[in-house]
């Protein structure tokens, strides 16, 4: 526990570099970084060391604040440890472009959202836990409104404090709840709480609705894809790799010890919420052209898995009890790491790419292989490991999903069981097959082909800082997709199961199936040493121009990102609805020598259909109670007064 | 020790089993257009074609092109080594299984090679190829969906999901409503993932109906018989699984995989290849049969 108040201290150094004159804005940077990963070195040291201990739960105390670590917490605080260590070193370089730009403040905010979230996991109570929530909430808020001067930046920043703003009343209510009901705010105390299920069911959906406004489930999602462009890439990766991850901690905590036993309707509301933010999550990351927006929705469409996962667990409990319910957590916590490191990776090559190209527009990329060969590489291994294929971490978690879906269908013969995993199942399964679309365009029209324009043209690679951080989380992101064995074991310690109940001779287990990602590796390079033996083409090649219909081809022939994705969005355009326009730029004549212009929107369903009509409400009423207030302060006391005699009559009938 | 003896030769008798079918293959690509030719009054060439294809292709130069990098030469390569290494997880068949996966391993093990080639159709920098790979992955989101019912169907009525806990017993007669429903609805996913007629037509290199072969029209030479060799192994594959898992009568596994061979190029002269966008109502068709059959049993 006390490494925990040194990695604090390193934190607080990082966060004091605020205070460093501008001329040595640079040198801050660096301290500032490297305190932070200093700080986050000693944080996954410390959860290493007290996994390595007793495993007994370490708490500290002042007066009714505590600070306490559990098997729940330390599998988050090691996620965080990682993902921070990964980032700062990122940071690193990546912060050298903001000189000049506010730099002191990027470092000293990075460092207090660091700290902050560490401790929103150690908080051993409801009060320190919601006030390093906020702290959380409003360092990223910084983060986002770093480039405060772009338009875009602004209102996205500002969209996200009031969505957090609104997930945090939605918490202290739960917390007021439970505090109420065990006359304590110390979580120890919450977990013997005396909560009638009457009760217990409003403090489900306060909870549900504040954690899964932080984790961007559908339809809270909508300031996370205007939020995660908008920030530095290092700061979108911490949100997206960790933050949100934050928002599963807290809601298992509120599932597992303050309201264990639950009802069906919460299991089914979270497990279809889930599934519906993956489909719909993935569905958007595939038609956008932002590069970090499809990594936003991306975390959308992850976020819904894990919940989804987590869901179908609640469910397995409910209907068939014992220990089933455990295969469909595990997967729920192995993918919310998995997730966090490969998320991590993309939005640092995201970062890469805007460093080297100075833009974040799919459409004008191309051929960036060539140019850019390690951030080539890193993003590949990423693509991958979000288009869930097996051998990278990304399937692993996938895999164990559905065998919870598999095993909830199997728990029963109930027709409603029967629907509902089956409707979750078909859209996991529109799922992956679009998160495959989805990284393949995102893969190759960025880095293959020919360049589209000349930013594409003179993309430079990046600093060692930054490729030295992608590689390491490149290599990560395999290793814990071959071999997930230790990982599946911090898995089982934080869910309470037997470490030894989803793994067994080196491969993933569960009931009759497994999965061994080492043997597969071993098959798929004997197989590939033989066919490589065979087929090598080294003494056929012969170089040539394509073919193209004997004109020379040129860069515009290639298929575009809105192109590329045009048959998906055409199917699914009941979903979508898509804004279609075209219009004539030059027409001298009805049938040749017209330029046409070709405009598409695709502006979010949910924030359409569901807040754009609750925003015109609220425009609409606050000019009528605009009336109101004229001013004049005779008239306010006016109010005073008629306030006062309503609670007096108010006061008389009572009594 | 004996444990590594036992799982060495495992992996031996599977990948023989994958080099079987790798050889059957083009044989019943073969069969397919020869019963097609019959059908159509035609002739046709000889059952044997295919091979005389590869072996062509083989001894052909690669033709490259300026912009194409690494990932162009490697996806074939890939995509040939993923189906050869999902054909050797196929159950029951001639070996044992070995213990590297289920069904959910074998469905995303040819993600994989699906991966690639669409990934690998937009190096060469054409229009044709970026066509090919956009069409790819929106039939592959409908047939996905799909697939995840269809092992779901089959898993309610075995109550596993290890391919080789998941063939119907040999004498087994399964012709309830949710088996027939659940074999017809795979047969069409069949169509749609092997990209056969109504869906795609394996024989046109026409723009505006092909989807497969748009993919592939920057290849030659070697690496454009492996894709096509790998093609025909994939088809095979999915008929056999066919067989093995869906097919509801009780008689022998040649047998059901010459029915099924016949009955894809019965589909294929009955039918035209359907609109693009017509796709994911074929499809709808196929997952509603199999959310009947889901609920049924």
């Amino acid at each position: 526990m006390e490494l925990f108040l040194y990695a604090a201290c390193c934190y607080l150094v990082g966060v004091s570099t605020f205070f460093f004159p501008r001329i040595y804005q640079v040198e801050a940077h660096y301290l500032s970084n490297t305190a932070a990963l200093i700080g986050s070195a000693l944080v996954t040291i410390a959860t290493g060391g007290y996994y390595a201990g007793s495993l007994a739960t370490d708490s500290l105390k002042w007066g009714t604040y505590s600070l306490a670590i559990d098997g729940w917490s330390s599998f988050f605080l090691l996620l965080t440890g990682i993902a921070s260590m990964i980032t700062s070193l990122y940071a690193l370089g990546y912060g050298r472009s903001y000189e000049g730009n506010r730099l002191r403040n990027l470092g000293s905010n990075w460092n207090l959202f660091i700290v902050s979230m560490v401790f929103v996991l150690l908080a051993g109570d409801g009060f320190s836990f919601l006030l390093f929530w906020e702290i959380m909430a409003v360092a990223s808020f910084m983060l986002v409104n770093h480039e405060a001067y772009i338009r875009t930046t602004w209102n996205a920043a500002y969209q996200y404090l009031v969505m957090t703003s609104l997930g945090t009343t939605f918490l202290m209510i739960a917390f007021l709840i439970v505090g109420a009901y065990s006359d304590s705010y110390s979580f120890v105390d919450m977990a013997h709480n005396s909560l009638t299920p009457q009760m217990a069911q409003w403090v489900f959906v306060t909870a549900f609705l504040g954690f899964a406004l932080k984790a961007g489930l559908v339809p809270l999602h909508i300031w996370l894809p205007q939020a995660h462009p908008a920030a530095p890439s290092h700061v979108s990766a911490l949100m997206s790799g960790v933050m949100l991850k934050i928002a599963l901690y807290g809601f298992g905590r509120f599932m597992f010890s303050f309201i264990p036993t639950w009802s069906y309707w919460w299991a089914a509301v979270v497990m279809l919420a889930g599934a519906f933010s993956a489909f719909l999550g993935v569905l958007y990351a595939q038609m956008e052209s932002d590069i970090k927006r499809v990594l936003a929705y991306s975390s959308v469409e992850n976020m819904g898995v894990i919940f989804a996962a987590f869901g179908c667990g609640m469910l397995l409990k409910v209907t068939a009890g014992g220990h089933w319910y455990l295969i469909a957590m595990a997967a729920a916590l192995l993918h919310a790491f998995n997730h966090s490191i490969m998320k991590v990776l993309m939005f640092m090559s995201a970062g890469s790419i805007m460093h080297g190209t100075g833009s974040k527009n799919l459409e004008l990329f191309g051929g960036l292989a060539r140019r850019m060969p390690v951030t080539a590489v890193c993003t590949f291994i990423g693509s991958l490991a979000l288009a869930a294929i097996p051998l990278t971490c990304g399937f692993n978690g996938e895999w164990l999903a559905l065998q919870g879906f598999i095993t909830l269908a199997r728990s029963s013969s109930a027709h409603d069981i029967r629907l509902l995993t089956a409707i979750a199942m078909i859209l996991l399964g529109f799922t992956g097959a679009l998160a495959l679309g989805c990284f393949v365009r995102y893969f190759g029209i960025a880095f293959l082909g020919r360049e589209r324009s000349e930013i594409a043209a003179h993309a430079h690679e990046s600093d060692k800082f930054m490729l030295s951080a992608m590689s390491i989380s490149s290599v990560l992101v395999m290793a814990a997709g071959i071999y997930p064995m230790p990982l599946m074991d911090l898995v089982a310690q934080a869910i309470g199961a037997n470490t030894r109940m989803f793994t067994a001779n080196q491969a993933m287990w569960w009931g009759t199936s497994a999965y061994s990602p080492i043997l597969l590796l071993v098959v798929l390079a004997i197989v590939g040493g033989v066919v490589y033996l065979f087929a090598s083409t080294a003494k056929y090649e012969v170089k040539e121009v394509t073919w193209n219909c004997g004109t020379d081809p040129t860069a515009r022939q290639q298929y575009s990102a809105i192109g590329f994705s045009k048959p998906v969005r055409r199917a699914f355009d009941y979903i979508l609805q898509p804004v279609r326009q075209r219009s004539y730029i030059r027409k001298d004549h009805a049938y040749f020598g017209r330029q046409l212009e070709y405009k598409l929107e695709l502006p979010d369903m949910i924030s359409r259909k569901l807040y754009q009509p609750v925003q015109k409400y609220f425009v609409v009423s606050s000019a009528f109670l605009r009336r109101l207030q004229q001013g004049s302060v005779r008239l306010y006391v006016g109010y005073v007064m008629a306030a006062m005699t309503v609670v007096l009559i108010w006061g008389a009938v009572i009594k | 020790m004996i444990d590594l003896m036992q799982a060495f030769t495992d992996l031996v008798y599977c990948l023989g089993q994958a080099l079987a079918l790798l050889l059957i293959a083009p044989l019943i690509t073969g069969i397919v257009k020869k019963c097609k030719a019959a059908f159509q009054n035609r002739v046709g060439s000889s059952i044997f074609q295919e091979y005389y294809d590869i072996y062509k292709w083989w001894r052909k130069p690669v033709i490259l092109s300026p912009y194409t990098g690494i990932i162009f030469k490697v996806a074939p390569c890939i995509y040939f080594i993923t189906t050869l290494v999902a054909a050797a997880m196929l159950p029951n068949m001639f070996a044992k299984q070995i213990g590297f996966g289920d069904v959910f391993v074998f469905v995303y093990i040819m993600a994989i090679g699906r991966f690639f080639m669409a990934v690998s159709s937009m190096d060469a920098a054409t229009a044709f190829g970026g066509m090919g790979g956009s069409r790819e992955v929106y039939i592959a989101a409908f047939v996905e969906p799909v697939i995840m019912l269809s092992i779901l169907s089959n898993v309610i009525h075995t109550g596993s999901t290890n391919l080789s806990g998941m063939t119907l017993r040999p004498d087994e007669v399964n012709l309830t409503v949710a088996g027939v429903l659940t074999c017809i609805a795979f047969f069409l996913v069949l169509l749609a993932e092997n990209s056969r007629i109504p869906v795609d037509n394996p024989d046109t290199h026409l723009e505006l109906t092909m989807i497969h072969e748009c993919m592939t029209l920057e290849y030659s030479g070697r690496l454009l018989a492996l894709i096509h060799w790998a093609s025909q192994l994939k088809l095979l594959m999915f008929i056999v699984l066919f067989s093995l898992l869906y097919f509801p009568l009780n008689i022998p596994l040649v047998l059901k995989v010459l029915i099924a061979t016949v009955a894809v190029a019965v589909v294929e002269t009955m039918n035209n290849k359907m609109r693009l966008f017509k796709v994911r109502i074929y499809l709808a068709a196929a997952g509603v049969m199999l959310l009947l059959a889901v609920v049924a049993q």
